[in-house]
């Protein structure tokens, strides 16, 4: 048997804007592997970390600190708690049209995948909607929905389970 | 829709044993009672000692298919290599219906003539008054060294075949996803193995998800969903070579890619609406592989995702939450009317049909756990096959409908289970290192 070895990488150079609590995923890279046993080059673009100035007063700054959003069990309502945080990042967002995020969305690990990576596609779009109805452009948007394939910590536990049901703002680089 | 041929390092996948050790090891937790009892001699050994135990290689086989008790094992002290040799008497004494015989011999530089023998230990026994043949089954091949293992498991599904008068699944794979958490990253790997979990080869590696595997019918490529780019996206990746080809990229969902029956379509789910702006909810679509043209078969603002097809190819089962909850819902591809199949529990998802037609396997919640459960689709009747005490998910089918793959939590940790479907058997895969999800099983591929 035969084989040929291809020595293009794939590179992905996503990066994100890493701010304040927020613990996001810096690392990009998949590789496909070759029969050799060396596996693959992978390169991956680790995103500088950027200084927000400050666009108001301190309390909208820790607003829009805020970008992680918890959701109860099979629902994707936003809390009303959550609002001035989401409003501060949605001004924020109009104020800065070059701006972008992409707003992931989560659940827990009971049940079935794909059908929860559509349950966190309608958590993350009910954070996503607050931000359009506040006029924020949806091409500064992207959703994606992981489902309970990033689960935010690895226990079964209820309390476990409540922290892996999120919508998170993610800020890109440009 | 472009056809990225990704390029990326191509894959060698070999019959080479290189692994001594299985990633996934089996425990069998419960067994059946109705076992058939069978005696594996060890294999007479002539000339250079092969690198494989073909006895111990098909006594797993078959003792792990829960439909066999394995006799004897240290226990056995009488040793003929073919049936001329065989003492029946001894052998109904230690209780087995069937026996199995063999010899390996070298007969050249890394060639090894294998021969086996399976026989009816009453026929044997009474063959001088009845004059019956005792010989079920009896063969004589040649191999190299690296095709032993798969020769074993060949053997495993001749015996299997000939006592159940069903096909063996000994020589089939199992995809699946292994996950290693760490506080700066987790990996995410996509691996194929065999049944019994040896040989385990990645096919993809990265620090993003792979998820929802599903096997091409001819079982040489594999479709997934990666989210390497900060997007889930569609790939078909050939098994042998590595290489892949990305299917589809669109905002929003890119998911649960499912093969027809033909292999000349994929079902798969996506939520990116019909205009830029407009926010679309999961769809279930069908793509021609050839044209690689989108046929949309479900438009209205629910949930609809999970596709999978009828054997036939006409029905495609799918869940839908249309009804407030996630429900097993069935479309009829001529006339696109849509019914409800799905009654039992709040929650039925991740449907998909046995191999003949008239079941379908599904994640089942009543009240608490997430169970894996089976309907029988004449009677409505569902029954549960997993224990409740914890969660259960994404259930795979065995191509000869005998045994259910599935995921489930383990000492805290996400392991592959396996239960037969007439309810008789459990068996625990654990991992060796990490947690393994998501797992998909290979159709018949001899």
């Amino acid at each position: 048997m035969k084989f040929k070895k291809l020595a293009q990488v794939l590179l992905i150079s996503g990066s994100i804007l890493a701010l304040g609590a927020c613990s996001t995923n810096k690392h990009n890279g998949a590789s496909a592997m070759d029969g050799s046993g060396e596996g693959g080059a992978m390169a991956s673009g680790v995103g500088q970390g950027d200084e927000f100035g400050g666009t108001g007063g301190a309390g909208s700054r820790q607003s829009l600190q805020q970008r992680t959003f918890y959701f109860d069990y099979d629902r994707s309502e936003v809390r009303e708690e959550y609002r001035p945080a989401i409003n501060a990042n949605a001004d924020f967002l109009v104020a800065h049209p070059n701006a972008k995020v992409i707003l992931e969305g989560h659940t827990d690990p009971r049940g079935s995948r794909e059908y929860n990576v559509a349950l966190g596609e309608r958590r993350a779009n009910a954070v996503a909607d607050i931000l359009r109805s506040k006029g924020v452009n949806p091409r500064q948007i992207r959703v994606v929905s992981y489902g309970a394939e990033r689960l935010a910590v690895s226990g079964h536990s209820d309390q476990d389970y409540q922290q892996d049901r999120r919508a998170v703002i993610a800020y890109m680089q440009k | 829709m472009r056809k990225l041929v990704a390029g990326l390092f191509f894959f060698l996948f070999s019959l080479v044993a290189n692994q001594a050790f299985a990633l996934l090891s089996m425990e069998l937790t419960r067994g059946v009672s109705g076992a058939v009892p069978i005696a594996i001699v060890p294999f007479a050994v002539e000339g250079q000692a092969p690198s494989q135990d073909m006895a111990s290689i098909i006594s797993n086989d078959l003792q792990n298919s829960g439909r066999f008790k394995v006799l004897g094992g240290d226990k056995i002290t009488s040793f003929p290599s073919n049936a001329g040799d065989v003492q029946y008497d001894y052998f109904r004494r230690l209780g087995a219906d069937n026996l199995v015989v063999g010899k390996v011999q070298e007969v050249g530089p890394d060639r090894y003539q294998v021969q086996f023998q399976l026989l009816d230990v009453f026929k044997g026994k009474n063959a001088a008054q009845s004059g019956q043949q005792p010989i079920l089954l009896s063969q004589k091949i040649t191999v190299s060294g690296s095709q032993l293992r798969a020769l074993a498991h060949h053997v495993s599904d001749l015996v299997y075949q000939q006592i159940t008068g069903v096909k063996g699944v000994f020589s089939t794979r199992l995809a699946y996803v292994v996950v290693q958490r760490s506080p700066a990253v987790t990996h995410y790997t996509l691996e194929v193995a065999d049944q019994d979990g040896y040989n385990p080869r990645p096919l993809l590696s990265s620090t993003d998800p792979i998820m929802s595997p599903d096997w091409s019918p001819d079982g040489k490529k594999i479709a997934y969903v990666s989210f390497e780019n900060k997007q889930s996206s569609i790939y078909v990746q050939d098994v042998a070579t590595g290489e892949r080809h990305l299917m589809t990229q669109y905002p929003g969902i890119n998911g649960a890619p499912s093969w027809s029956p033909d292999g000349h379509k994929l079902a798969l789910v996506l939520s990116k609406g019909d205009t830029i702006d407009q926010k679309g909810t999961p769809s279930i679509y069908i793509m021609d592989l050839g044209s690689h043209q989108l046929t949309r078969l479900t438009k209205d603002f629910n949930i609809n995702t999970e596709p999978a097809w009828s054997p036939d190819g006409r029905k495609i089962i799918f869940t839908s939450n249309r009804s407030g909850n996630a429900q097993i819902y069935q479309i009829d591809l001529g006339s696109r009317a849509t019914s409800r199949v799905s009654y039992d529990g709040k929650y039925n998802a991740r449907g998909s049909f046995t191999p003949d037609g008239n079941h379908i396997v599904m994640i089942n919640q009543g009240s608490g756990m997430y169970n894996i459960g089976i309907l029988d689709l004449d009677s409505g009747t569902l029954r549960v096959l997993t224990n409740s005490d914890t969660d259960h998910g994404s259930p795979s089918m065995a191509p000869n409908g005998s045994m259910v793959l599935f995921e489930t939590v383990y000492n805290g940790r996400t392991v592959l289970g396996m239960a037969a479907t007439d309810g008789s058997v459990q068996i625990r895969l654990p991992a060796r290192n990490g947690e393994v999800q998501d797992p998909a099983w290979s159709p018949f591929l001899s």
